[in-house]
């Protein structure tokens, strides 16, 4: 799994530019499911036909990002967010352009680190002018961080783990149950925009209209030094969403989730994310309502260019996975 | 058939807990408590109760929807620390001022009486007084060590206020969730009405789950009623002191009917119309922001739906002695009814000509 993760997390995809990392989930799933489709948003759509309920599972294939809104005269980048950047976390830091160019991320003088705002910064890509400049990027391009995954013991070190982990869950269930009947239909679905604001599962949910809904994402946790109040660690296994800023698990998702782990030995967490959300917002309040619930990978440093996960959490979250679409989903849950 | 009267059924539903999500209980109480009033009822797969009293005549008949929402704001247990103190977060808008001695029910495994703990003033730091307490110095007692509290309590367990219902002086009656429990004895009140009554509508009585949180089974109940046009009644700001006058409406003067950007301007023309005529108290209440209720998730289901916006007057919302006056509930169940015996074709596709 290590190697899907690192092929997964060091590739290009900042929201609403997903078509480089589209193409690897592709070629992972092919040959797995009956049928790969692309909707309209641009979400990876991998179908396994057969009898019962229709499930859609969510992964936010996009990541944050950065996007161009000016270039000087001396070659200087000025630049807006693309989902949730803190301008603390950029200083020091490598953008990458869908065309290769690299730059350094620059600030100004300023008498009070405290006034560092995103429109005191700049991206500095080397040229010697403005023309230059304008040959390597232009306004409305999308960087994202440029940054190589490192593995050290079962702790992974990367950028975009929110959610490329969640898209190695995902991919890897879906290995896993290859070949293997299962007495439900799946639609797994790797979203785009979720840092946007979770725009590319509405639509899919939507396309699908699924029965049951789950989404894989990551989640804080509180097991850092001063954290805050979060009862989620690295390492003690995914989690099982309770709550978080766009939806509250439906009970019966959640108690089936909680029983399915505890009859299959997986450890799992409690979650509760008190800032921010993920894509199981907008499938369960699709057309008539989606009972839906959501698992994650337990994450640090999240939207920072080195998030860390454990391993044995995104193992023991596919292996959730893979026993929630063994089971009759239709009984368990509907 | 329900016979119990206004005060017993509010009395029955507000004393029932039922955080946003976690709506199943006091949706069996709304539903027995008005039993006989409608031909059927069903859940949504969000848990909205649905109650459906037909029309009678020919069909097609028009499509009624009226929404108030029947979840409350609550807690929920993020954290058991080792001492046995339970860490909370809020599940829609609570204001933290008004936590520090509350008394509380912990849903865990079974029902535990519980109490919000505050620091004593004796030891405070100077100027501690002053401010409200922080979220993360926010805890519940329920009375146990750690290791005791994680055998009966897990995270994300359910915290709702314990507070019963009051009956005050001047037909006003105070407890939690009348936001907007008090709007589900609307639609009891005017079903009541509508049993001696003809109409040709069929009339979706929906009691919806998670408004606190966003509006969201509004969204749902909305899409799969798909009505011709949809009124919410929620909860306003009653005159209360210390708030200024032109953000309240007055208690006992009857419901507000709003005019907003989520009100289509017929409808509201209407209601005003049949009460005036009927000279059922009423007030005009200007609702600028759009988002706030139902009737914002309603209008903009599908195609768009024609929405109105009904509002009881109450005093010291979100907090566990939300008040209200019986009489203020009364006259607006009586005012849907004698909207809902109006409602007719003509009426309904003349909302789509502007």
């Amino acid at each position: 799994m290590k190697d899907l993760l690192k092929k997964l997390v060091e590739a290009f995809g900042p929201a609403g530019n997903e078509s480089r990392i589209r193409d690897v989930i592709r070629k992972e799933v092919e040959g797995l499911v009956d049928e790969v489709t692309v909707d309209a948003m641009g979400n990876l759509i991998a179908i396994r036909r057969g009898q019962g309920p229709r499930v859609m599972i969510a992964a936010h294939m996009d990541e944050i990002g950065v996007i161009v809104t000016h270039i000087d005269d001396e070659g200087f980048v000025r630049f807006s967010n693309m989902g949730g950047i803190s301008p603390f976390m950029l200083i020091g830091q490598r953008v990458i352009f869908d065309n290769g160019t690299i730059g350094a991320f620059g600030m100004e003088k300023l008498d009070d680190m405290k006034d560092l705002k995103l429109n005191k910064m700049f991206i500095d890509i080397g040229a010697k002018d403005g023309a230059s400049a304008k040959e390597k990027v232009s306004i409305g391009d999308i960087g994202a961080f440029h940054r190589e995954a490192h593995f050290q013991g079962d702790r992974v070190i990367a950028k975009s783990l929110d959610n490329r982990a969640g898209c190695a869950v995902l991919v890897q269930a879906l290995k896993e149950l290859a070949g293997r009947e299962i007495p439900n239909q799946v639609y797994a679905v790797f979203t785009v925009q979720e840092e946007l604001g979770l725009r590319g599962a509405k639509t899919a949910a939507y396309g699908i209209n699924p029965d049951v809904g789950f989404a894989v994402d990551v989640t804080g946790t509180g097991d850092t030094p001063e954290a805050p109040t979060m009862a989620v660690k690295l390492g003690e296994g995914p989690t099982i969403k309770v709550k978080d800023r766009v939806v509250l698990t439906h009970p019966r998702v959640r108690r089936f989730m909680t029983e399915t782990a505890e009859k299959n030995g997986i450890p799992y967490q409690l979650e509760i994310l008190e800032g921010g959300g993920t894509d199981t917002g907008p499938i369960h309040l699709t057309r008539e309502g989606v009972p839906s619930g959501a698992i994650s990978v337990p994450t640090r440093y999240i939207h920072t260019p080195s998030e860390m996960a454990d391993m044995n959490d995104m193992k023991n979250a596919v292996k959730l996975f893979v026993a929630i679409l063994e089971a009759k989903l239709d009984e368990a849950i509907l | 058939m329900a016979t119990i009267g206004l005060a017993e059924f509010l009395s029955s539903i507000i004393s029932e807990p039922g955080a946003s999500g976690h709506e199943d209980k006091v949706a069996a109480v709304v539903q027995k408590g008005m039993s006989g009033l409608f031909d059927e009822a069903r859940t949504d797969a969000l848990g909205n109760l649905i109650m459906l009293k037909r029309g009678i005549g020919r069909a097609p008949h028009p499509r009624v929807m009226l929404a108030a929402h029947m979840d409350e704001i609550g807690l929920m247990v993020t954290k058991i620390e080792d001492q046995g103190c339970l860490r909370v977060t809020q599940i829609g808008g609570i204001d933290r001022r008004i936590l520090p001695g509350l008394e509380v029910v912990v849903h865990g495994r079974r029902r535990l009486p519980g109490v919000v703990g505050a620091k004593p003033p004796h030891v405070q730091d100077p100027g501690e007084r002053e401010k409200s307490v922080k979220w993360e110095d926010l805890y519940v007692d329920v009375g146990l060590t750690g290791d005791e509290a994680r055998e009966l309590v897990r995270v994300g367990d359910i915290i709702t206020f314990a507070q019963t219902p009051i009956e005050l002086q001047g037909r006003f009656m105070a407890g939690k969730t009348m936001d907007d429990r008090a709007g589900v004895g609307v639609l009891f009140e005017c079903l009541r009405i509508l049993r001696d009554m003809r109409h040709h509508a069929d009339v979706y009585c929906v009691a919806t789950v998670q408004e606190e949180v966003g509006v969201r089974g509004a969204i749902t109940g909305a899409y799969g009623i798909v009505p011709d046009v949809g009124i919410a009644i929620d909860v306003g700001f009653g005159d209360q002191s210390s708030v200024p006058e032109y953000e309240t409406i007055s208690m006992d003067k009857g419901p507000g009917i709003a005019i907003s950007p989520a009100v289509h301007p017929a409808v509201f023309e209407r209601l005003k119309t049949i009460a005036r005529e009927l000279e059922i108290a009423h007030q005009t209440d200007p609702s600028p922001h759009p988002g706030g209720t139902d009737a914002f998730a309603i209008q903009v289901t599908r195609g768009g739906i024609p929405t109105g916006l009904v509002s009881i007057p109450l005093r010291y919302m979100h907090t566990a002695v939300e008040t209200v006056c019986l009489t203020d509930v009364e006259r607006a169940g009586r005012l849907l009814a004698e909207f809902i015996v109006r409602l007719d074709k003509k009426y309904v596709e003349g909302l789509k000509c502007f």
